[in-house]
């Protein structure tokens, strides 16, 4: 068993992983609040927007801010784009059908990165990663604040915007009942819009960030979804702050379990295990569903 | 209403739980074919370095050859996450400048090549089809993760001696197989033998967690062991989803003075190194890396701080060598595939096309076969400036010919080279059967 200097290092790298988890949750949890879809297109958006910024950055000349601008402004486009054309059709439709809806438009994203990027080495090294700092043995670079911080920033955003603005108002009230809420004269269409592309610039913003933590691997980063759709299950997809908890809990024990040799090889089931015994806890004495109530 | 618990609908969880664990399933696999480990990625393009030559190959006379075409055949990989066809490719570029250059003796070798996906019924289907449908005399460029597994014994049955680059054991274990690089598993021991001259304490070797990771790890075992260095074998499952961890448990594992081995395709190893640099991990330990890490693109997202720090395996020169081969090897990509980069897989094929070309020159008489087999077979000595040593095939139960490289490092964006040749360790045991048959028969290495 290793010694507890020898888990320090892993407490960083698990927070700064968990943060993005956290955050690409809430965009998850956010989204199926107000639109009824899980969108399992959140990494393959963000994976992209992250392959282009590369792109810009090595092959086109640009300077490296815009080009990151440039990867949240694509994730927010199509996000965007694919709720405004195919979220009303779909809106009647069972969540599985929705979710699965979504999974096209990942695959569509993940032959087109294979196309277009092959599947060659590349590597996106934000600037923040070359500025560093050492708490105690530990080298801690500020891309990992940002990812942890981000996190619970946005989390605290997200629920503040639910909760004090018209438009999160009217988010919390499609969640409730889209009809209803419909014939109180919300505009449904503009406020699941609204959430189309609160998703996409966190998918955007997360798919920069995991570019940089994890590498900018079009695979990698598209299924990195799943850690956070895990951390999206913890939260029963309803409360934005067990997502908060949930994703940096998964990031932790992903991280925190590597060092222990014996295990370190299976450590990537750390989401599904965690999410699997929460919802068997949780489901102890009630049957749980994600449906979204009709009418 | 709204988010509800306790209604009848737990299929529903059921089902995204189902479609959460098919997705993990999904990322395994794409992630599984990833492990190839036997060449390496591109590096610049095909006219970033070196002297500029003529593409002028065999016969060098500048006349279109127009007789009747020479068929050889070629299969290799090419699927999502896993293309091999730079190497088939290359071989091919290299036949059209020997057409270009009056062919063999007026005769243009017409190359036709199949990709597979890395199914043994399909594999085994393209040999054949290959052999009885398109009529191929010869096997060139060959290179998939399981051909040699799948094929070996019908290349045996039918008398075709093959020219590729190898994957699976059985490209360096059976009689009709000889390729031009040296594989994972040798390529490993070339980095532990590094790691060993530069006095580490403790190896780590870490590897994709797929199938065939016991038989690469035999040689590093041997090698540490008899140097009387402990030694800690690590997997990943690629693609890596958190490279920083993955990196911080590598050189704990090494401590302090000691030494690790990544054994993974270029993405994948860039990750790791990439995460070590951000953790102020490069110095820590001393890194080694298999042959994909030769590469200019690895060099270049690396930096100056692992100049020295890395020492890469290279089973083939560094691109941007002047020598005779490495300048018309950048000359017939420029002038033949100008889209295929410049880099381990692209000189491959450049060896196997010349190696075939110069042995069908050989032929005398129809070309049958059995006469364009025994050419290969009869290759002795073949020298090239993009191996360390001559490459030869011979009658011998089991080939590797090329058993000696280069250590390379990276330095201002370009892998060069930090350790002239040497030869892999024959504690590894099928490099001393293959030292035993060149004792036996000096010629085939030209002594």
């Amino acid at each position: 068993m290793p010694s507890w200097q020898d888990f320090q290092p892993f407490i960083a790298t698990g927070l700064a992983l968990g943060g993005v988890y956290a955050l690409s949750g809430v965009g998850l949890v956010v989204l199926y609040r107000a639109t009824g879809v899980l969108n399992l297109a959140f990494g393959a958006v963000g994976a992209f927007g992250a392959l282009l910024s590369w792109e810009l950055i090595n092959n086109q000349g640009w300077s490296e801010w815009p080009a990151y601008l440039m990867c949240v402004l694509f994730a927010t486009v199509v996000t965007l784009l694919y709720g405004v054309v195919f979220g009303p059709p779909l809106a009647g439709r069972d969540p599985l059908v929705k979710a699965t809806a979504t999974l096209g438009l990942a695959l569509i994203l993940l032959g087109a990165m294979s196309w277009i990027w092959s599947d060659k080495a590349r590597s996106m090294v934000l600037p923040t990663s070359n500025e560093n700092f050492s708490v105690g043995q530990v080298f801690v670079n500020y891309t990992q604040v940002i990812g942890f911080a981000f996190g619970v920033l946005m989390t605290v955003a997200t629920a503040a915007f639910l909760h004090y603005t018209r438009l999160g108002t009217a988010m919390r009230a499609l969640a409730n009942d889209r009809e209803i809420t419909a014939t109180l004269g919300v505009p449904v269409r503009r406020v699941e819009a609204a959430a189309w592309m609160g998703s996409g610039l966190m998918a955007g913003i997360a798919g920069l960030l995991l570019s940089n933590l994890v590498g900018l691997d079009a695979n990698t980063l598209t299924f990195l979804v799943i850690s956070a759709l895990a951390a999206a299950l913890i939260a029963r997809l309803n409360s934005l702050v067990v997502t908060l908890l949930a994703g940096i809990v998964v990031g932790l024990v992903n991280a925190l379990v590597t060092p222990i040799l014996s295990i370190s090889e299976y450590r990537d089931m750390t989401p599904f295990v965690l999410a699997i015994v929460a919802l068997l806890y949780l489901s102890r004495h009630r049957e749980v569903s994600f449906s979204r109530a009709a009418g | 209403m709204g988010i509800k618990f306790g209604s009848d609908r737990s299929r529903s969880v059921v089902a995204l739980i189902a479609l959460v664990l098919g997705l993990s399933m999904f990322v395994a696999a794409c992630g599984s074919d990833d492990d190839e480990g036997g060449g390496g990625g591109g590096g610049g393009s095909a006219d970033a370095t070196g002297k500029e030559v003529a593409a002028e190959c065999g016969l060098k006379n500048g006349k279109k050859a127009t007789g009747e075409p020479i068929k050889l055949g070629g299969i290799f990989t090419k699927q999502p996450g896993t293309d091999f066809s730079e190497i088939g490719l290359t071989a091919q570029a290299y036949f059209k400048c020997v057409n270009d250059n009056g062919g063999i003796n007026g005769r243009p070798i017409e190359y036709v090549f199949k990709t597979e996906q890395t199914d043994p019924g399909q594999i085994a289907s393209i040999a054949k089809q290959l052999v009885e449908n398109e009529k191929v005399l010869g096997i060139v460029g060959n290179i998939s993760i399981i051909e040699c597994t799948v094929n070996h014994k019908y290349w045996e049955s039918k008398g075709i001696y093959t020219i590729g680059a190898g994957i699976a054991p059985e490209c360096w274990s059976t009689p009709n197989s000889a390729p031009v690089n040296m594989g994972p598993r040798y390529s490993v021991d070339g980095g532990t033998q590094y790691l060993i001259r530069e006095k580490v304490k403790k190896l780590v070797l870490v590897q994709s967690n797929v199938p065939g990771t016991g038989y690469i790890e035999g040689g590093f075992l041997a090698i540490a062991k008899d140097a009387g260095i402990p030694t800690v074998s690590l997997k990943e499952n690629v693609p890596i989803q958190d490279a920083n961890s993955a990196a911080l448990k590598a050189v704990q594992a090494a401590g302090e003075g000691g030494g690790v081995i990544l054994n993974f395709t270029p993405p994948e190893a860039l990750k790791i190194l990439q995460a070590a640099q951000q953790q102020g991990l490069q110095k820590r330990v001393k890194w080694s890396c298999s042959t994909p890490c030769n590469t200019d693109f690895v060099a270049k997202a690396l930096g100056p701080e692992w100049e020295n720090q890395l020492g890469v395996n290279a089973e083939l020169n560094v691109t941007s060598h002047d020598g005779p081969d490495t300048n018309l090897y950048r000359a017939v990509l420029k002038k033949y595939a100008p889209k295929i980069p410049l880099g381990s897989f692209s000189q491959m094929g450049f060896v196997q096309g010349k190696i075939a070309s110069e042995a069908l020159l050989k032929v005398k008489g129809d070309f049958t076969i059995k006469s364009v087999n025994d050419a290969f077979k009869n290759v002795k000595n073949f020298k090239t400036d993009i191996l360390c040593e001559p490459w030869y095939y011979g009658d011998a139960p089991l080939h590797i010919p090329n058993h000696t490289d280069w250590t390379t490092t990276p330095k201002d964006g370009q892998m060069v080279i930090k350790e002239e040749c040497f030869d892999i360790s024959n504690v590894d045991p099928d490099i001393k059967r293959v030292e035993d048959i060149e004792a036996e028969d000096p010629s085939l290495v030209g002594k």
